[in-house]
């Protein structure tokens, strides 16, 4: 009988092999010295196979990936400003809303020009006329903005135009400042090779 | 690998409980790894890959399927994921093979004892040999080898996974064996 194949040493192995095939590859194995050898080395491999040489992950891998999907919360300084901007807008919210007209600072001004005289009535009028003007402004703007939009989504849509011209400001500006920066930094520093 | 308890992690990973996944990563981590280090050949592009298999698994993990296994499922997932990388990567993936240490270099080591010309390893230096070879055999074959011995699958959950029939995939894996064999008797390893 011929040598047995090397996929019939690896099938008797495994134990894969039908009744027959594995009757005669026994039969050869008693019988043949080489296919004994080869069906050990076989068996080695195998079995140093089935024992892998595993490389240690780092220890980093997993906190990174758990890092990835669970972000940690924003710091402090950033809730801070949040919490600040969101304060901001909210008392502007309320100012434009409710109507301060009636100011208990500007009332007792004007009772105290009318009680007086000379140039301290003067400088209190003066104040006071800046006052009116800047709350007809206001009143005009608050008007508007009534007229327009429900007041909460006035707010929102007040805050978007502030952003909004806020990053537009800050885009064109940054050619400029770069450019300066630059100027700046080639003027004062060593140079480049 | 306890399936049930697979399954309970899952589970509970998907109610929102961060240390069962966490939990689910160690188990899983040095095997997938292992198997990502020695397809890749790259330690750096390894821990990547691994994450981002991870993370991906716990973006798909609520259309896993409780009626089949979980690790072969896993693994069928990052298998695509270090395919696809080597597809888009291969010529970064083959010149990795002159830098990689041959397992010759063992060879010379001065801990081999030679007996009637022969040389023998201690099992443990027979193991990094073996597995150093693997390294340098083709990919085709290489990754059958590892999701064969590395992530322990049959072979017909190994033909799942990678999508070939499982007369091609037992194929393949006698071939490896024979190139093994044939390197293990150039290195004078067999009597």
């Amino acid at each position: 009988m011929a040598c047995l194949s090397d996929e019939t040493l690896i099938a008797t192995n495994e134990n894969s092999l039908g009744a027959i095939e594995a009757a005669q590859a026994r039969d050869h194995l008693l019988l043949c010295p080489a296919c004994r050898r080869a069906a050990a080395a076989f068996r080695l491999l195998d079995s140093v196979l089935a024992e892998p040489v595993l490389h240690e992950p780092p220890p980093r891998l997993v906190p990174q990936v758990m890092g990835r999907l669970f972000p940690a919360l924003p710091r402090l300084t950033s809730i801070a400003a949040a919490v600040a901007a969101s304060a901001v807008l909210l008392i502007t919210w309320i100012y434009i809303y409710f109507d301060f007209s009636s100011s208990s600072l500007v009332q007792a001004l004007r009772l105290t020009a009318d009680g007086t005289s000379g140039w301290l009535a003067g400088v209190v009028k003066g104040i006071t006329s800046v006052y009116d003007g800047a709350l007809a402004a206001q009143k005009a703007g608050a008007a508007l903005l009534r007229m327009l939009l429900p007041a909460p989504l006035g707010t929102a849509v007040l805050a978007a135009a502030v952003a909004l011209a806020a990053l537009l400001g800050f885009t064109l500006l940054r050619p400029r400042l770069r450019r300066a920066e630059k100027a700046a930094g080639s003027g004062s520093g060593p140079e480049r090779p | 690998m306890e399936t049930d308890e697979d399954q309970v992690l899952i589970r509970r990973a998907l109610r929102g409980e961060r240390r069962a996944f966490e939990e689910l990563m160690r188990k899983y981590e040095k095997r997938i790894f292992g198997f990502v280090v020695r397809m890749v050949r790259n330690e750096e592009t390894a821990v990547d890959l691994t994450q981002d298999f991870f993370i991906k698994m716990y973006t798909v993990l609520d259309k896993y399927n409780f009626e089949y296994k979980f690790s072969t499922w896993a693994y069928r997932i990052c298998y695509n994921l270090v395919i696809d990388h080597i597809r888009k990567h291969q010529a970064q993936v083959e010149s990795l093979d002159d830098d990689s240490i041959s397992p010759r270099d063992l060879l010379a080591s001065d801990n081999v004892n030679r007996e009637d010309g022969f040389r023998a390893l201690s099992r443990a230096e027979t193991r990094d040999y073996v597995w150093r070879v693997v390294d340098g055999i083709p990919l085709k074959f290489r990754e059958l080898i590892l999701l064969r011995y590395i992530q322990d699958l049959k072979y017909e959950e190994i033909a799942d996974i990678t999508d070939l029939p499982v007369g091609t995939v037992k194929n393949r894996i006698f071939k490896a064996k024979e190139i093994l064999k044939q390197e293990m008797e150039k290195d004078g390893l067999l009597v």
